[in-house]
């Protein structure tokens, strides 16, 4: 059923994007509305995962546009996604917990299209041609977005933590 | 090349897309600028903690949510499916097949080649059997003015006749 095979996948996208766990639940079931809505319309021919991720992004993307998320301020690192972290060993935690947290707070400073790059590559593993695919854009486009994201979120965890260096 | 430029590279470089001389430029740029340097330093952490980040489950809420949109969304489905329910009825069956001969006919006529012919041979046909119509008409006809004259000894014939509980009394 897609449900079960797909829930997951595209809750995982809307939490990562919109970083609100309501929220996230919220968009998922819009998400999946328009899905059950648009299934007839879908062309066998093309691959149903990028075609489900199109349907999700472009659903993300108009609710960001609408509601601008970027003003709001994300859900705390730890509240879920610390505790679905299971394979985090206790040095690991001190070391990574804090770059951690602070990407995730970093994505909302980066605009929807580039944090859409970003989260495709980098936290959902799909190639560069798969992101194309997806966002219906060209290669090169997408390669500067992720790039343009991964400086942005590097810079602000160089601001941070060199400033935290600092202190000590 | 200024480090805006070597920023552009830097993703590439990280994943080992870029060519020969590119890679060579990056590597001898990030051995002299410590603010790039630093920088790939963190967009290398960046890239893990993204690759890292956990996948949160689906909570029981959500899934119920989206269980009944399933669940209703088959159901719109099979009440689009019964408004056409009545074509499977089986006392359509002979309508359907009547239809079905008669698109077959219809058909090999529009492509038998010599149509003309045909034309002809069902004319011809037809007129026949209007003809044995007609014939069979006006036996009809004249048998009934025969049986008119003799109208009255028929009746009377009837009449003396034990048919029904008639006949004479006696």
């Amino acid at each position: 059923m897609l449900v079960d095979a797909y829930s997951k996948k595209v809750f995982n996208l809307a939490y990562q994007f919109a970083g609100g766990y309501e929220e996230a639940e919220d968009l998922t079931q819009e998400i999946f509305f328009k899905l059950y809505n648009t299934l007839p319309k879908y062309d066998f021919n093309k691959n149903f995962t990028a075609w489900l991720l199109t349907l999700a992004r472009n659903h993300l993307i108009d609710q960001y546009r609408k509601t601008k998320w970027e003003k709001k301020s994300r859900d705390n690192f730890n509240e879920h996604l610390l505790a679905a972290d299971s394979h985090m060993n206790p040095e690991e935690d001190i070391l990574r917990k804090e770059s951690k947290k602070l990407i995730w707070e970093g994505l909302n400073r980066l605009s929807g299209n580039i944090r859409m790059a970003v989260i495709l590559r980098d936290i959902r593993g799909k190639t560069y041609e798969e992101i194309a695919e997806i966002l219906s854009l060209p290669l090169g486009t997408v390669k500067s977005r992720v790039n343009r994201g991964r400086i942005h979120l590097a810079k602000i965890l160089k601001e941070k933590k060199g400033r935290g260096n600092n202190e000590m | 090349m200024k480090c805006k430029q070597i920023q552009d590279l830097l993703s590439s470089y990280l994943e080992n897309e870029l060519s020969s001389h590119d890679r060579a430029v990056v590597e001898h740029h990030l051995k002299t600028c410590k603010e790039c340097s630093s920088l790939y330093i963190y967009l290398k952490e960046t890239r893990f903690s993204l690759e890292s980040f956990p996948e949160v489950d689906v909570s029981e809420n959500l899934s119920g949510r989206l269980y009944m949109i399933h669940k209703k969304s088959m159901e719109k489905k099979k009440k689009r499916f019964m408004r056409l329910d009545f074509l499977t009825m089986p006392s359509l069956q002979p309508v359907f097949a009547a239809a079905s001969i008669l698109m077959i006919l219809v058909s090999l006529y529009t492509v038998y080649p010599d149509q003309a012919g045909l034309n002809r041979t069902v004319d011809r046909q037809l007129h026949l059997g209007y003809n044995k119509i007609e014939k069979l008409y006006a036996q009809a006809e004249s048998l009934t003015s025969s049986l008119g004259e003799h109208k009255d000894n028929i009746l009377y014939s009837l009449k003396n006749l034990n048919l029904f509980g008639g006949g004479k009394e006696k």
